[in-house]
C-alpha cells in the first residue's frame, strides 16, 4: 500500500526520506542507464541521514501498491 | 558528573556524560524515549457521504468520501505526522476542566479538505488558530485520491508521551555506549587507513602504539575487534549518548526537558518516602 510514515522499529519519520531516496535512484537510472549498485545505495542512505538498518530496510523493501488498489474504493 | 556536548544540530544530538554508571545512563535514555511530551493528533472525524463542490465553471460537482485506504489507516497515518510543539501546553487530564472537555491550553484543532485526483499531503492539514502548530514537514503523503474522491476531516491534537503511543514519541534511535580505547601496534596495515579516514578518532599517535576511540563513528573500527594484536579498554564511567528527534522539538529542547523531567520524577519519589 502506501509507505509507512514512521519506521516500525525506531519511530523515525522515513516517508520523506523514501521520496528523496527514490529521486536519487531515478537520477542514477537516468544518467547512467543502469540500476544503482549496493555501494551507491549505501551512499544515498548516508547522505539522507538514514543510518540505522531498521529504517533502511523499511525503504529498501517497500513496494508501492496504492495505484493498484485505488480503483477499489 | 560532567556533560560535554559533542555534536548538536536541530534534530540530532551527541553528548558525553562522565562519572555516571549504567543505571543513570539508562534512566536518561528511557526518559528521552518515553517521557517527553509532544503534540499529536488523537481524534479524527471523517465527513462521510457525498461532498458537493462548486467548480470554476459554476456547476456543482459531487465527490465521494470513500478513499483507497480505510479511515482507520488514514487516521493512524495522520496521527504519526510530527507537529510543532509548544512545551507550555498542558496534558488534558492536568487541565482545569473535566477530562472530556477541551480548551486552547490543551487542544489544537485541525481541518483538512482535499478534492481528488491527487495526493493528500500533511501540508493540507490546517491548524485552526495559531499557524505555529502546522506540521513540521509539509511533504508527508497521507493518502492518494482518485477522480471524484474527496477527503474532509476534522482532527484534534492533544499532548501525550511516548509511553502511551508512538505518535507522541519525540526521539528515535536513542542509544548510549561506553567510552572505548583501542591500542593498535603500528606495524599493522590498518594504521594507514585510520590516519586517512578517521582522523578525528585518534587520541594519540606517538610511540609504537596508536590509541584511538570509537566515540565517533568510523568504518574501520569493526575490523579492529577481529585482530588479536589490538588491545581494547572500556571506561565504564564515560557514556556517549546520541539521539535524533522528529522535528516537533529541537534536540536542545528535548535534552533540556529530559533533564528537568528526571529531576521532578526523582523529587516525587523523595517526597513520598516517609522516614
Ligand atoms: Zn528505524
Amino acid at each position: 500500500m502506501m509507505m509507512p510514515v514512521r519506521c516500525f522499529s525506531c519511530g523515525r519519520v522515513i516517508i520523506t526520506d523514501y521520496i528523496r531516496f527514490q529521486e536519487n535512484v531515478e537520477k542514477i537510472r537516468r544518467e547512467k542507464n543502469r540500476e544503482p549498485t549496493s555501494d551507491e545505495i549505501d551512499q544515498i542512505f548516508s547522505d539522507l541521514g538514514v543510518n540505522r538498518y531498521c529504517c533502511r530496510r523499511m525503504i529498501i523493501s517497500h513496494v508501492d501498491l496504492i495505484d493498484d488498489v485505488i480503483g477499489f474504493d | 558528573m560532567k556533560i560535554k556536548i559533542l555534536q548538536i544540530s536541530e534534530r540530532y544530538a551527541r553528548f558525553e556524560i562522565e562519572g555516571i554508571d549504567y543505571a543513570y545512563a539508562n534512566m536518561i535514555r528511557r526518559t528521552l524515549i518515553n517521557d517527553i511530551p509532544k503534540l499529536a493528533i488523537k481524534n479524527v472525524t471523517f465527513h462521510l457521504g457525498s461532498i458537493r463542490k462548486v467548480e470554476e465553471d459554476g456547476k456543482a460537482k459531487v465527490y465521494n468520501s470513500s478513499t483507497p485506504l480505510f479511515n482507520e489507516i488514514i487516521s493512524h497515518r495522520i496521527g504519526l505526522i510530527p507537529l510543532k510543539t509548544d512545551l507550555n501546553m498542558k496534558f488534558r487530564n492536568e487541565c482545569d476542566h473535566p477530562a472530556d472537555q477541551a480548551c486552547p491550553l490543551c487542544t489544537v484543532n485541525y481541518t483538512l479538505t482535499k478534492f481528488g485526483p491527487g495526493i493528500v499531503y500533511s501540508g493540507d492539514l490546517m491548524p485552526i488558530g495559531d499557524e505555529k502548530f502546522a506540521p513540521v514537514d509539509p511533504n508527508i503523503p497521507i493518502v492518494k485520491l482518485d477522480e471524484n474522491q474527496a477527503l474532509v476531516i476534522d482532527a484534534e491534537a492533544i499532548m501525550g508521551t511516548g509511553r502511551e503511543h508512538a505518535r507522541w514519541q519525540v526521539t528515535s534511535g536513542v542509544a548510549y555506549k561506553v567510552h572505548r580505547e583501542f591500542r593498535i601496534p603500528k606495524y599493522l596495515e590498518i594504521i594507514d587507513l585510520i590516519r586517512k579516514d578517521c582522523k578525528a578518532n585518534i587520541i594519540s599517535d606517538e610511540g609504537d602504539v596508536m590509541i584511538i576511540t570509537d566515540d565517533i563513528p568510523c568504518r574501520h573500527i569493526a575490523k579492529l575487534y577481529r585482530m588479536d594484536e589490538v588491545k581494547m579498554e572500556e571506561d565504564e564511567s564515560r557514556f556517549i549518548f546520541q539521539f535524533e528527534t522528529d522535528g516537533s522539538l529541537s534536540a536542545k529542547e528535548t535534552l533540556k526537558f529530559a533533564i528537568k523531567r528526571l529531576r521532578t520524577r526523582l523529587d516525587r519519589i523523595r517526597d513520598s518516602v516517609v522516614v
